[in-house]
């Protein structure tokens, strides 16, 4: 492979599409992490989330299509991709909860609350694993996984319409309003009547919601199935994502760009003599550092992130 | 709400006594067991044929009946003494009664196997036998009895809030625990006897569940399950510390996996190729290991501190917060190590290639072999024991470390007089002459089993315990340690009394990226992964797991070294739970980052045990805390 097959159009459209494939699993869990920052609650907990979403998607759905898969081998269901996403969101919502109940209740240290559920994520789906499939390391490959329209999950224009949405839900309701506010200086949003408990609660069990539909979108809209570790580090890129796009929608949404194409390049380079694919596989994460390092200086955070609100 | 848990702890107790095995009388490889019950015996193996005569057992019944009666009676007593003297006095009972019992349920035992012995039998007909979870909670509920007497007395809650630092992490480790049994429970099935019913198949599953935490921390019963554990234990004191270190200066440092890679691949290159390199081919044995020995050490410590210094820099230089940054550069040193390792030639633009000399030729991706003077000896070679041609580990148990370790603490209590650093370089001093006394003494000829001698217990560890004590010694009994918990307990605070914050962070990070890199001894030059190369397989969850025993220790020294060990402990027996019951041992790390999230979480204790100013006030027993 030369460089000047670089430029041609049998590199550049899978180049494209591989970026939007990759800028949609960021940006859903960008968009979600926003909730949740915005609301003063860290969520390092977004890459665990991610997994535990994959997984129940991954597994949900093949459980669902072995009945039929047994009557007829390849038979295409319409409604389990659907039901396995909605479960997905599901148990991030759960995911998000227990965040929420340790970090917001018990006034934990909200990065080792994350952190615990990253474990969590790194052991539990192995034992579920071991218990249905005898197997530590991946599912059963499905059949029923998300329908593709005009070549792209459904899951990718979703989230590039969840742009505008967040953005007008944060900046143009009034329960956005008061999510903001509740990140900024609690204490004042208390004293106008707003229930800040509540509103933090909502916050962080929405982001485990927007996560989870990420890590279905990985399991099984890009893949077939689940794998160990599948998500691989893009949690926390998307947490990174969120930083440099300032906590606003459109800055989130040319971040996530940033770090797909990043990543879409790895994977287009990968296997050829450009670079060698350990250097390429460090690329998306050098170039986080280096952002965070340049360009944070000058956003700034919500005010009252990290901390527990004491009544 | 003092009545409320009582009655609530005493029933528990009673359900679990009624319903659980009270003792297994024999277990097949493979956990099937035959299940000892205070309303029958549940032979889930099958071919039970002897069984030991518990007949006594329902008179014990009626007596922890009793005592947990009576306890719900005290409760109502208008005066406080005399509920502690009854307490105490059920709870001493309790326990006495206990012991009786395992005394004759063992000696029951003992007679069937003895029996049959005597009869012929080749081998004792009950192996594995073992009091269960029904025993076990009588035990439990005789201690927790004493425990509710002491708080009657004056000043016991502040008794148990000044034990916060033990109380906070047991308690998440029993809920952890709690938690880790319903998954097992969930997920793995006991396949019952025909026609057997309910309560047999509740016995079955608490009987499952019980065994699993019995081989969990079935290594603590035997000398090589004590060496194992210690193996597993001695990367998780140096992670783990590094994790403390971080924690007592405000920084998380999440980073350790990578600080460990890269402090890895420093001492390859330093234990492998400069110690291997040709023109140090001439120097005496004893002089290379004098020199590449403490260099490769000095170097994993090195490649470690680079690795934190960097994201403490760009905390400090700008503001990005470590967290993001170590995790990214977890992800960078698993590239790096990957390009050291997995190939020997890269090509760039198609026009250019890279050659390097690190990968050993063949599939595998690993480096060459540490040189002899780089290698830290095995424990059983520091105790004088060699293993000699037909493979048995004979020799004489030296004196030198014993008297070492016994001179050393010996001159440093002694020594009190004195500052504090003449004190130590006294100590240190004497622990050498010591060692070297102790070398020419004679040793204690013995043999040693194969069992212990296979485990490849290294002196790695030595490392780690004086990481433990410098630990202790930097942080709590040096200037620098001052500042830097300061900077760790009020930021604004400490910059006022003239601590330079960037400085301090810096300096933080690449100290706990120091210590987190000299895991890598153990694995490289001790030869910690089978072999004294650097491999694809170096297990960099370590660092991971350092969050876990750093938090369940508390970010004390002595903490952060039991908790080590206890996690060794557990993944120790983790083994032995695959091997007997098919459950992975990815439980044991489930069960970790359940701690750390329960210790997150306070133990969901009340507040006035998390929080400081509230304990604070507690201890001194201000009314209205409590």
């Amino acid at each position: 492979m030369s460089l000047e097959s670089l430029l041609t159009a049998a590199f550049l459209v899978p180049l494209l599409q591989t970026t939007l494939r990759s800028t949609t699993t960021l940006l859903l869990t960008a968009l979600g992490g926003m909730f949740s920052e915005r609301s003063g609650v860290v969520n390092i907990a977004l890459e665990g989330m991610i997994i535990f979403g994959a997984l129940t998607a991954a597994v949900s759905a093949q459980l669902m299509e072995a009945p039929y898969l047994a009557e007829n081998p390849g038979a295409r269901i319409w409604w389990i991709p659907w039901v396995a996403v909605l479960l997905a969101m599901v148990v991030g919502a759960f995911i998000g909860w227990i965040h929420a109940v340790v970090s917001i209740k018990y006034k934990a240290d909200q990065i080792i609350s994350g952190t615990a559920i990253n474990l969590l994520a790194a052991g539990l789906p192995s034992l579920v694993l071991a218990y249905f499939y005898d197997n530590t390391t991946a599912s059963k490959e499905l059949v029923n996984r998300l329908p593709e329209w005009l070549g792209f999950s459904p899951l990718v224009y979703l989230a590039f319409a969840l742009v505008p949405i967040t953005w007008y839900v944060m900046f143009k309701t009034p329960w956005g309003l008061r999510l903001r506010s509740v990140g900024e200086h609690p204490e004042a949003a208390d004293t106008m009547g707003i229930n800040v408990f509540r509103t933090r609660y909502t916050a962080v069990i929405l982001s485990g919601v927007l996560a989870g539909l990420a890590g279905a979108f990985l399991s099984i809209g890009v893949l077939n199935q689940f794998v160990r570790n599948m998500s691989a580090g893009q949690g926390f890129i998307a947490l990174a994502a969120l930083i440099f796009g300032k906590w606003h929608p459109i800055g989130v949404l040319g971040a996530t760009l940033l770090f797909g194409f990043a990543k879409a390049l790895a994977i287009q380079l990968g296997g050829g003599d450009i670079m060698p694919p350990t250097v390429i596989e460090a690329f998306p994460f050098v170039i986080t550092m280096l952002v965070l390092a340049g360009f944070v200086g000058t956003s700034r955070p919500p005010k009252a992130i990290g901390k527990p609100y004491e009544k | 709400m003092n009545r409320v848990w009582l009655a609530l702890t005493s029933a528990v107790f009673l359900l679990l006594l009624a319903v659980s095995p009270w003792a297994i009388a024999m277990r097949a490889f493979g956990g099937k067991g035959v299940l000892v019950t205070l309303w029958g015996t549940v032979d889930l193996y099958g071919r039970a044929k002897a069984l030991p005569d518990v007949s006594w057992l329902g008179y014990f019944t009626a007596f922890w009946v009793a005592l947990a009666l009576v306890a719900a009676v005290a409760a109502f007593l208008p005066e406080a003494r005399t509920r502690a003297r009854i307490y105490f006095a059920l709870g001493l009972a309790g326990v006495a009664v206990f012991a009786l019992e395992a005394y004759l349920f063992y000696h029951a035992v003992w007679a069937v196997n003895d029996a049959a012995l005597a009869e012929g039998a080749r081998r004792p007909p009950l192996k594995r036998y073992s009091l269960s979870l029904g025993a076990y909670a009588s035990f439990l509920y005789s201690l927790f009895l004493l425990a509710v007497g002491r708080l009657q007395l004056p000043g016991g809650r502040a008794l148990l809030v000044r034990w916060r630092g033990v109380i906070v992490p047991a308690v998440s480790m029993l809920l952890a625990m709690v938690a880790g049994a319903v998954v097992v429970w969930i997920l793995k099935d006991v396949k019952m006897p025909e026609g057997s019913g309910t309560l047999a198949y509740l016995a079955a599953k608490l009987d499952l569940v019980t065994y699993t935490f019995q081989l969990l921390f079935g290594p603590l019963l035997t000398a090589s399950g004590w060496f194992q554990s210690l193996l597993i234990a001695t990367p998780l004191i140096f992670t783990g510390l590094a994790v403390a270190f971080g924690f007592q200066a405000g920084l998380f440092n999440i980073g350790a996996p990578g600080q460990l890679t890269i402090g890895a691949i420093m001492t390859m290159l330093v234990g492998v190729h400069l110690a291997n390199a040709h023109w140090f081919a001439g120097l005496p044995d004893g002089v290379a290991r004098a020199i590449f020995l403490p260099l490769s050490i000095l170097a994993a410590a090195a490649g470690g501190a680079l690795w934190g210094a960097i994201p403490g820099w760009l905390k400090a230089r700008f503001g990005a917060h470590e967290v993001i940054n170590t995790i990214m550069m977890n992800y960078i040193a698993a590239s790096v190590f990957l390009f050291m390792i997995a190939s020997n030639e890269y090509t760039f633009f198609g026009k250019w290639t890279l050659h390097m000399p690190f990968k050993f030729p063949g599939y595998e991706a690993r480096s060459y072999e540490v040189a002899e003077s780089a290698r830290i000896p095995l424990m059983v070679n520091l105790f004088g024991f060699q293993q000699d041609a037909s493979g048995a580990w004979t020799g004489a148990l030296s004196w030198a470390l014993p008297l070492a370790l016994v001179a050393m603490v010996v001159v440093y209590a002694l020594t009190a007089r004195l500052e504090l650093g003449k004190r130590l370089l006294a100590a240190l001093g004497a622990g050498v002459l010591g060692y070297f006394v102790g070398g020419f003494l004679p040793g204690v000829p013995m043999a040693l089993s194969p069992k212990l001698a296979s485990v490849r217990l290294n002196g790695a560890f030595v490392i780690a315990a004086f990481a433990v004590a410098f630990y202790n010694y930097y942080m709590w009994r040096t200037r620098d340690g001052y500042e830097l918990r300061a900077v760790g307990l009020a930021p604004k605070a400490a910059e006022y009394g003239g601590v330079s914050i960037a400085k301090k962070t810096i300096l933080a990070m690449a100290i706990s990226g120091a210590l987190a890199g000299l895991a890598a001894t153990h694995y490289v030059l001790g030869g910690g992964i089978d072999e004294y190369r650097l491999k694809q397989s170096l297990p960099t969850n370590v660092g991971f797991d350092g969050i876990a025993v750093a938090l369940l220790g508390q970010n004390t020294p002595i903490g952060v070294f039991l908790s080590a060990l206890l996690f060794g402990v557990l993944l120790t027996g983790g083994l032995q739970l695959d091997l007997q019951l098919g459950i992975s041992r990815e439980l044991v790390m489930m069960l970790q980052a359940l701690i750390v999230l329960f210790i997150a979480a306070g133990g969901f204790l009340p507040r006035y045990f998390t929080d400081p100013i509230l304990a604070a006030q507690a201890e001194e027993g201000v009314q209205g805390v409590i």
